[in-house]
């Protein structure tokens, strides 16, 4: 849906995105990572419009800016409007008549929690609540792209996991969202795929099991294995590791899991104990950023 | 259309919202208490008050687009096919504004009698003042931050400054044998000064109507040379 590239981008010589290239495949929740300055903003400010690259293409599929929902990284709301009137104001520039704009801001402003809050200045809400019309205010006009910078930033427990919820129901939905987050709890969470950014470079990028699966593993503690067992399991999953008491699946392994442990209680072995573990994704951002 | 009317009464809405809209009351009150204080006619009026008033246009439009120079504007531009919306909203908002202060202006002096019209022929004020009214708005787009690229906003000040000294230095840039610069103030100024003196001459012939075309023209080009620059120019607004 949205390809990027090698965009090159420079702010009065200095370098924010260095010959990045990145595909978000349609429907795809696209998380982006990186430490501070690594450039995440910069690239969804790029694909918005908003700043034009030095060099490089994007490639929107032709989906114009007014059918991307966006949801800025700060809190950038006229504090003197009420959230109703500031959000029928945007629905009526996204192309909505009046009437239009007001029943589709009502259902947003009730499946955001905020249906009694239409007439409350935007200047004194919570931060979850601006959040809240913020994501609102990023689905007027239904988009099928949605992009989302630091959705869950300065939220307490429940607010991150609302916005999550939502982030799901965009998925579920059909639409492809593209955030940026330094949270990867909530990154791990909801997205399906994942790219790492450096120094304005693309370190890591990938559909998210793929990134994990090489660096998970299974291990099966077992009584005593019959010695015919071995070039059973090792037939069914060839990659297995066997040792006297233990069995080991790594990476792709993983998958004979069931298949193995089905062999084992078949047999009347003893399965006594089954640990699995993956990378964290911590793992996998340290190391693509060099910690 | 109906997106740059929306979007100009929600510009509107926000200045209103700000102490900000005091610097137009103001600047209105103070010409309406100062200027008509030993009364006006109607020729005066079209040419003075209609001065004053396109001041106030572009003050206008300068502080508008001051106030959409900022975050707030990204959910705005984010949803507009063309980021030149954004810049005709202005200049809407910024007429706007401008009549409804030159109404009660207009309205506070005539019920003192500290002005004098006399209808119909007073109506030419209407078309003489809106096209002028659409040139200072357009021009304050050029020379506000938010359309200027890398300080193009101060050169088109120092343009505009120099302009109007040689404009006010005539006889004295012509004793020093600067003939050449009072002529191509001359030609730069004709349009405006040939409406306001037509105008105010209640002669509204052929001259008349060109000095409004031009005018008109002048309007459009700076619009045109704003749109340019903001297109794309590098929205990079911090709160």
């Amino acid at each position: 849906m949205i390809r990027v590239q090698d965009i090159v981008k420079r702010y009065d010589g200095t370098l924010a995105l260095d010959r990045l290239s990145l595909e978000v495949p349609q429907g795809a929740v696209y998380g982006l990572l990186g430490p501070n300055g690594a450039g995440k903003s910069t690239l969804l400010h790029l694909i918005m419009g908003f700043i034009l690259p030095t060099s490089g293409e994007i490639d929107r599929a032709g989906l114009a800016t007014a059918r991307i929902g966006f949801l800025p990284e700060d809190t950038f709301y006229p504090p003197r409007f009420a959230i109703g009137e500031y959000l029928i104001t945007l629905g009526r520039l996204a192309g909505l008549g009046r009437k239009e704009a007001e029943q589709v801001v009502a259902r947003l402003l009730a499946q955001f929690g905020l249906e009694g809050e239409t007439s409350r200045k935007l200047g004194t809400c919570s931060r979850g609540m601006l959040q809240r019309t913020g994501l609102a205010q990023a689905l007027l006009g239904d988009p099928s792209l949605v992009i989302l910078d630091e959705p869950t930033l300065g939220l307490d427990p429940g607010g991150q996991r609302f916005i999550r919820e939502q982030i799901r129901a965009l998925h579920h939905a059909g639409k492809t969202v593209l955030l940026s987050s330094h949270q990867l709890e909530q990154v791990l969470r909801v997205c399906t795929h994942v790219a790492v950014l450096n120094r304005g470079r693309l370190v890591r990028s990938g559909p998210l099991d793929e990134m994990l699966a090489p660096r998970r593993q299974v291990t099966i503690s077992t009584g005593a294995l019959p010695p015919s067992m071995a070039p059973a399991l090792t037939a069914l999953c060839p990659s297995i590791t066997i040792t006297e008491r233990q069995l080991a699946l790594t990476g792709d392994a993983v998958v004979c899991k069931g298949k193995v442990l089905r062999m084992l209680l078949d047999a009347g072995v003893d399965v006594q104990h089954l640990s699995e573990q993956h990378a964290t994704l911590e793992e996998i951002y340290l190391e693509a950023t060099g910690g | 259309m109906s997106r740059i009317w929306v979007l100009a009464m929600f510009l509107l809405r926000d200045l209103f919202r700000s102490l900000t809209a005091a610097i137009p009351l103001g600047v209105a009150l103070a010409f309406a208490l100062i200027a008509f204080e030993y009364g006006m006619d109607q020729p005066q009026f079209v040419t003075v008050a209609g001065v004053a008033m396109a001041a106030l246009c572009v003050l206008n439009c300068l502080l508008l687009a001051g106030r959409a120079n900022r975050g707030t504007s990204y959910a705005i531009v984010g949803r507009l096919p063309r980021r030149s919306e954004l810049l005709a909203a202005l200049v809407v908002s910024s007429i706007v504004l401008t009549i409804g202060l030159a109404l009660a202006t207009m309205v506070g002096n005539l019920v003192t009698g500290r002005l004098t019209l006399g209808f119909p022929s007073a109506l030419w004020i209407i078309p003489t003042w809106l096209d002028l009214l659409l040139l200072a708005a357009a021009l304050a787009l050029p020379l506000s931050p938010l359309a200027a690229r890398g300080g193009s906003h101060l050169a088109g000040w120092v343009f505009i400054a120099a302009v109007m000294v040689a404009y006010d230095q005539q006889a004295r840039l012509q004793t020093q044998g600067l003939d050449w610069v009072v002529r191509a103030v001359g030609v730069i100024a004709w349009p405006v000064s040939t409406l306001l003196s037509q105008a105010s001459a209640g002669l509204h012939g052929r001259s008349y109507f060109l000095a409004l075309g031009l005018t008109l023209a002048y309007a459009a080009l700076l619009f045109v040379v704003a749109v340019e620059s903001f297109d794309d120019k590098d929205l990079l607004w911090a709160e």
